[in-house]
């Protein structure tokens, strides 16, 4: 099976520090994968290393049969973390230009412009200047941008950030329908909830090394499973339930992990009458849970 | 690969259409060149007469002040109209019959004089010996300077002089009369600069009352601000200065004073050599100053006339080395701040996931240049149209012909080609300084160093043009950041081929010296944000191989 991305032993220093460490990973085509970890752990790096912005200094990068990315450049789409837009040009005009950058036809990529701002809802902004849109719709046309020549890849570098939940709502949609169209998709986080909601695969950093990669079942797989309950009262019985092995208490609401024997119906019995249950859910340990498992605690996300 | 370069240059150039720092540098120009033609007519048709007044113990030097004063004012008026009478202009028929008259003679005596029957060789005999003495004998005559008795210059030995003296004494009362009753304020529209229109002398009634009460009167009139000033001519100027004053509350402006002086200077050499039985002829022949007759060397190394035309050519590199500093000044320091913006902007890193970062530079330089050219361009075009178009809407002549520069291909072609050369090691520069800093105010510390090294060819401007192909000039050419300003400075020296030509070489090798340095600098630079980098960790940059860049820290 060919990947539309492998990286084999990736390594970026900058001077004594080494932002990326030893990274390998394959994603085969279709796939929305997520690229998890805390600020800093070296996802921005590694993504501007797969643009070929930067090089690594030691390993192998696979994009789309190619080893550097300038020969595919056309092929990809991409959405830094820092994003901006051109203020006094009008949204149809970037959108446009965006794609003629691609080497899109200079006609072709007009009217794609205007069918992909009319179909996100944006259509009467066609014409009117970027200074003009809202934080929302500045990012969702940023994000067009990169769709505009059609790319077999795409990749978003914190695509959520600085997004209210309504705005969330919709990158999230923009993104499943990505991989509706066949595309393959890699976005990073540091959110992890995020990208359990829509990830096929994931890949966990964390100071540069890796952690754990794979699909989202088999990386969820490792971690056992755990019950979701959303509470009121006195948190701090949690702890001393029987066949816990960990609590994250969030206040009004806890994730218990349970060990391998633990049962939830018991947990359910010794719960009921001295708190009051507005949910319990059985289920899967969370990526933080993992993160949080994998990292020794360590985290500073 | 060039096709994306070019599509960062086109909208970099659309982009710019559409600021108002554009339109501003379009129209910048034009409304220079127009005040800079306006404001002097202007400022010379609206100068106030300046009038004054006379207390004279003597009884003539005012007199003769006056009317030797009439002579200069005359010879121009006579000149005018003979000058519209030979062009057939529509104008010559609203001059005063008198002057009509005499302008129909002088013209028949001149076409009689010159060579050809064109009215261009007519008007050259007045440049010449025999006319300037023809108009100095008729002036002389109309302003009563001389009588027609004392014939200092014979006209009627020459071919139709004769006739020519005879109308000059008919009309020369009727000329006089006419001049003298003519209203100060009416003379301006027969020349410019006339002393009859700049200086009037206001009769003050002196006769009688005791000298201390006139100048009483005079000094409140003074002080009123009714009268500019006023003279008080002691009793024997042939003797000495004894009792010459002049009383003003303008002290910047002397010109009143110095043009009676001079006037009055001559009045009195004259009586004095009278006095002394020095016969006129003597006189003069003692009085006759040395004069140079100024010539040129032409390219093939004959002797040539110099026009004031020539030392206009001589002068016009300055003004277009100066504005060369302007455009180039002004459009790297766009390129200087669009760069910066467009980085603060976060919007490169996208454009990168499209186009290498030397595309990048490239197109920006390209479309900001394209820029440039076209307000340079229109600049040119504007000044040609203005330079003939205002004075000609102010019903004004020029005094000079700045036609002259357009005439010259050289001229312009090589201002348009050092622009381009000089933009393109600035933008260079520029845009590498750019791509490192995150604010304009960063970039102005480092662009401290350029703006020194620039203010160099603004000093040596006037040296160079003085000596354009002195030690100073030729070595300064031969620095590549100042080759531009200063090869355009020595235009009218001008340099020899060889000089062009390794100048030239020069340059470019320089420019893609700078292209390569900015172009690493580049593409670490508009991707780093924080602190920007030390002189030293630049030249890291530019030394180190393009494959292994960046190795900064990141923040």
């Amino acid at each position: 099976m060919t990947y539309a991305l492998a990286l084999e032993g990736v390594t970026k220093r900058f001077g004594s520090v080494t932002a990326v460490d030893n990274i390998s990973f394959a994603i085969p085509p279709g796939h929305i994968y997520g690229f998890l970890g805390p600020n800093g752990a070296g996802k921005t790096t590694t993504i501007r290393m797969i643009m070929s912005i930067i090089y690594p200094d030691e390993g192998r990068i696979d994009i789309l049969g190619q080893s550097n990315a300038e020969a595919v450049k056309d092929r990809l789409g991409y959405l830094p973390e820092e994003k901006g837009l051109y203020k006094k040009m009008k949204a149809g005009e970037l959108l446009t230009y965006f794609g003629r950058l691609k080497g899109m036809d200079g006609a072709l990529a007009k009217e794609r412009a205007r069918e992909l701002l009319e179909r996100y809802g944006l259509g009467e902004w066609q014409d009117k200047r970027c200074e003009a849109l809202s934080k929302g719709m500045g990012q969702k046309v940023q994000i067009l941008g990169t769709l505009i020549h059609d790319p077999e890849l795409v990749i978003l570098d914190e695509p959520f950030s600085g997004l209210d939940p309504v705005n969330i709502e919709l990158m999230r949609d923009l993104i499943t329908d990505m991989k509706k169209e066949g595309r393959t998709v890699i976005f990073s986080t540091h959110i992890m909830a995020q990208a359990e909601q829509i990830c096929d695969s994931i890949l966990l950093v964390h100071k540069g090394r890796k952690i754990i990669d794979g699909t989202l079942s088999e990386v969820k797989a490792t971690a056992g499973s755990g019950v979701l309950v959303d509470y009121d009262g006195d948190g701090s019985l949690l702890k001393h339930l029987p066949g816990v092995r960990r609590v994250n208490d969030s206040g009004k609401q806890a994730e218990l992990l349970l060990e391998d024997d633990g049962d939830p119906q018991r947990i359910l019995a010794a719960l009921v009458g001295k708190l009051t249950i507005r949910r319990f859910d059985i289920r899967d340990a969370s990526l933080h849970e993992i993160f949080v498992k994998a990292v020794g605690g360590q985290s500073d996300a | 690969m060039r096709n994306k370069s070019l599509l960062v240059a086109q909208r970099e150039y659309m982009e710019n259409l559409r600021t108002k720092t554009f339109w501003i540098g379009i129209f910048f120009m034009p409304v220079i060149i127009v005040l800079a033609i306006a404001v002097p007519i202007w400022l010379e048709r609206t100068k106030d007469a300046r009038k004054y007044a006379v207390i004279d113990h003597t009884d003539w030097l005012a007199q003769a002040v006056e009317e030797r004063a009439t002579l200069p004012d005359v010879k121009k008026v006579l000149r005018m109209a003979i000058e519209n009478t030979v062009h057939q202009e529509e104008s010559a028929a609203d001059l005063p019959k008198v002057l009509r008259e005499f302008a129909a003679g002088a013209a028949a005596f001149l076409e009689a004089q010159a060579g050809e029957d064109t009215p261009e060789a007519t008007l050259a005999v007045l440049d010449e010996d025999l006319g300037r003495k023809f108009m100095e004998a008729s002036a002389e005559l109309i302003s009563g300077l001389s009588d027609p008795e004392n014939k200092a210059f014979d006209l009627s030995k020459l071919p139709g002089g004769d006739q020519a003296l005879k109308e000059i004494i008919v009309l020369r009362e009727a000329l006089r009369d006419w001049w003298r009753s003519l209203p100060p304020e009416e003379a301006k529209q027969y020349g410019e600069q006339l002393n009859k229109s700049r200086y009037v002398r206001v009769d003050v009634d002196t006769s009688g009352s005791d000298v201390s009460d006139v100048r009483d009167r005079l000094n409140k009139l003074v002080a009123e601000e009714k009268l500019f000033a006023y003279f008080e001519i002691g009793p024997d100027p042939l003797a000495g200065n004894e009792g010459f004053r002049y009383v003003s509350n303008n002290l910047t402006d002397d010109e009143l004073r110095e043009w009676f002086e001079r006037h009055a200077t001559e009045e009195v050499r004259e009586r004095r050599l009278a006095e002394e039985n020095i016969p006129e002829e003597v006189a003069e022949h003692i009085q006759a100053p040395i004069r140079f007759d100024k010539k040129k060397l032409s390219e093939t190394g004959e002797e040539e006339e110099v026009a004031t035309e020539d030392t206009l050519r001589q002068w016009a590199p300055v003004v277009l080395v100066y504005i060369l500093w302007i455009a180039i000044f002004s459009i790297t320091q766009m390129l200087l701040t669009n760069t910066i913006e467009e980085k603060s902007n976060r919007i490169l890193e996208v454009l990168l996931s499209s186009v290498s970062p030397l595309q990048l530079m490239t197109g920006k330089i390209a479309g900001i240049a394209l820029t440039g050219l076209t307000m340079v361009v229109s600049w040119v075009i504007s000044f040609l149209l203005l330079v003939n178009f205002v004075p000609k809407l102010m019903n004004e002549k020029m005094p000079f012909d700045l036609n002259v520069i357009a005439r010259d291909p050289g001229l312009l072609t090589s201002f348009i080609v050092y622009f381009l050369l000089g933009y393109l090691f600035f933008a260079a520069l520029l845009v590498g300084i750019g791509s490192v800093c995150n604010s304009i105010k960063e970039a102005n510390n480092l662009m401290m160093p350029v703006t020194v090294v620039l203010m160099l060819p603004l000093l040596s401007m006037i040296p160079i043009a003085k000596d354009p192909n002195g030690e100073l000039a030729v070595f300064l050419s031969y620095v590549p950041p100042f080759t531009p300003f200063v090869m355009m400075n020595r235009a009218a020296g001008p340099p020899t081929t060889t000089e062009y030509v390794v100048t030239t070489i020069l340059l470019l090798v320089s420019i893609s010296v700078v292209f390569w340095a900015a172009a690493k600098v580049f593409r670490i630079g508009i991707l780093m944000t924080g602190k920007p980098p030390t002189p030293m960790e630049i030249l890291r940059w530019i030394r180190a191989p393009v494959g292994l860049v960046p190795t900064r820290k990141e923040p």
